[in-house]
């Protein structure tokens, strides 16, 4: 189970699917070769994400994570709310 | 081929091994196990058991301890202690250079520059234990005299990254440990077996000369026990980060509220420039050792190739040329047919390919690679093939550092000044080069008005620093100076003393006070 608190250390070493995932929403987890310091909340908030967001974002990758027949589709659906959320 | 096998034997590395020492003892952790695996053929190398915070505590107490005996050991003694590190180095240089390739997948050639690094920065530190110097300054009270001179600091908290996984730490250990300090070393936790190696290796050397434990500290740990606490811990009045700009950017925040001093040597966009009045053969020959060597994960890598339009076409061709030589030489890093090995994971490939993707949305053009490597020697899917592209400045993915072999050629005109405009146009600062026969060209580049950045090269390339130079950059690069020249400086504390041999109390200023 993905929580808004875990590392990015510890989301990429257990969920590497989450790289991708984040990147295609602009979140780099990997710097200079190195996962960043902080947690997912945090690297949310840095890009400007809002509470509701955020919870979004921990929803639709443990959808990816622990179903992924859904995850074409959830990632799709998280980058289109997100799009439409943001400017 | 080297025997890997051998290599971790005569290292001392087991199967599973505990990540936390204090110099000679090593801790028996309970931290989550860190299983590290080599990138270049995807396969388990040996598991640590990483740091628990009881374990971090420990460390810090014991530190604490050991400065207070370690500062007091005149400096030209730490220096012999440092000297006989470097030679312990020397002693094991193949075994550690194999296994910084293997761990990290620089080429075994560069895994041997690498440890060569860390004996020369032992040596410069030895020359520096007897060089530890203040200025004796002019007083303006009679019978006064005021100088100033340099102290042992405390604790350095040294984080370094995968890409000089022990290099790094001896830039710092070395000049902290003459400057009277004590550390403790965070390793990347992508190559914490190289950490493990190096402490091992220094083990004889602590124990013939009865240095305490906390000296020389080594705490593989994850970020939640190793993370922000470590940042913000009081007792670490220095904490030297090399890593991305973002983790930089994090430490400096951290440190810097708790008014602690920091050193960062954090991310480049380097670029080169080549003027009409270059040699063209040796800008090309010079500069694809800073795009392709070490995979393009160097800090200090070539990014950006900036080309005078006139010469643009005849100098992208014969980086094609080079490149598509390069082509048949990426392969296993142990095998020295190869000059390219692979990247550290396979995140970076997914990195480097969206960087080639984004480059192409944006405009640019791929002369050549861009892709991920398949079938025999590959099968780690870490290895890539060097990507050429046609770029602009401005675009968004060219202002990102990529930590992968992706460079970009930018097309300038009209004087040097336009090509160092555009060379300074980015967020970061590191390293910078021109090729050019053409003094003024060259100086122009080197005055006021030149690169910004904290290495300025003249016909040579920007990656590959010696030790004897102050290493670091400016802007989003953080600042810091480590390695040679005045360096040590930042280990110390400075402090100005003045003393009155007189038998008179004059104030400065001339202020009169009298009771």
């Amino acid at each position: 189970m993905i929580i808004k608190t875990i590392t990015i250390e510890d989301l990429v070493d257990d969920y590497p699917k989450s790289v991708k995932f984040l990147s295609e929403k602009g979140i780099r987890c990997i710097k200079c070769g190195e996962p960043i310091w902080g947690t997912l909340e945090e690297a949310c908030l840095e890009k400007g994400f809002t509470p509701e967001e955020i919870d979004t974002v921990v929803d639709e990758l443990n959808d990816l994570t622990f179903n992924s027949k859904k995850e074409s589709k959830n990632v799709t659906d998280t980058i289109i709310k997100i799009n439409k959320i943001k400017p | 081929m080297i025997n890997i096998q051998k290599v971790l034997d005569n290292l001392g590395i087991s199967t599973t091994n505990p990540g936390v020492s204090s110099g000679t003892e090593w801790f028996d952790t309970e931290g989550k196990e860190n299983h590290s695996s080599s990138p270049v053929d995807g396969k388990h190398i040996a598991s640590v058991k990483t740091a628990t915070l009881e374990d971090y505590e420990k460390i810090v107490s014991n530190a604490q301890e050991a400065f207070k005996v370690w500062r007091m050991i005149p400096a030209p003694q730490r220096g012999e202690i440092v000297r006989q590190i470097g030679n312990a180095l020397r002693e094991f240089k193949e075994d550690l250079g194999a296994l910084v390739s293997y761990e990290m997948g620089k080429i075994y050639q560069e895994g041997l520059g690498e440890v060569q690094e860390m004996i020369d920065i032992c040596d410069f530190a030895v020359g520096q234990s007897r060089l530890i110097n203040g200025v004796a300054l002019q007083s303006e009270r009679p019978k006064h005299r005021l100088t100033e001179q340099y102290l042992p600091l405390g604790i350095v908290g040294i984080v370094t990254s995968y890409n000089f996984p022990v290099a790094v730490w001896a830039w710092n250990t070395a000049l902290a440990a003459i400057a009277g300090d004590v550390v403790i070393w965070k390793p990347s936790s992508k190559t914490p077996l190289t950490a493990i190696a190096t402490q091992k290796i220094i083990k004889k050397v602590l124990l013939d000369n009865n240095v305490p434990e906390g000296v020389f500290n080594l705490v593989v740990g994850r970020s939640s026990v190793m993370g922000d606490n470590f940042l913000g811990d009081k007792r670490i009045p220095l904490i030297s980060v090399t890593g991305s700009t973002a983790v930089g950017r994090r430490a400096s925040r951290i440190v810097g509220d708790r008014l602690g001093k920091t050193l960062l040597e954090l991310g480049g966009n380097n670029a080169v420039i080549i003027t009409p009045e270059a040699d063209i053969e040796m800008a090309v020959m010079s500069t694809v050792f800073g795009t392709v060597g070490t995979a393009g994960q160097r800090c200090t890598s070539t990014r950006r190739i900036i080309i005078h339009e006139s010469i643009y076409d005849q100098v992208k061709d014969a980086f094609v040329k080079a490149y598509e030589k390069i082509g048949d030489k990426i392969g296993s890093p142990l095998d020295e047919n190869y000059l390219v090995g692979p990247l550290i994971d396979v995140h970076a490939v997914t990195l480097f390919e969206e960087a080639v993707s984004k480059v192409q949305k944006e405009g640019g053009k791929v002369l050549f690679g861009g892709q991920k490597l398949e079938g025999k020697g590959y099968e780690s899917g870490t290895y890539v093939m060097p990507c050429i592209a046609e770029a602009e400045n401005h675009f968004e993915i060219v202002q990102e550092e990529t930590f992968a072999p992706i460079v970009y050629l930018i097309k300038y005109d009209g004087a040097v000044q336009n090509a160092i405009d555009i060379q300074n146009d980015v967020p970061q600062g590191l390293s910078s080069a021109i090729f050019t026969l053409n003094v003024r060209e060259a100086e122009t580049f080197l005055s006021q008005t030149g690169s910004d950045c904290g290495i300025a090269n003249v016909n040579l390339g920007t990656s590959g620093a010696e030790i004897g130079g102050a290493f670091g950059g400016e802007k989003d690069t953080g600042g810091g100076r480590e390695s040679g020249s005045d360096a040590w400086k930042i280990y110390m504390r400075r402090q100005t003393n003045t003393i009155n041999y007189g038998s008179e109390l004059p104030l400065a200023q001339g202020i009169k006070f009298d009771i």
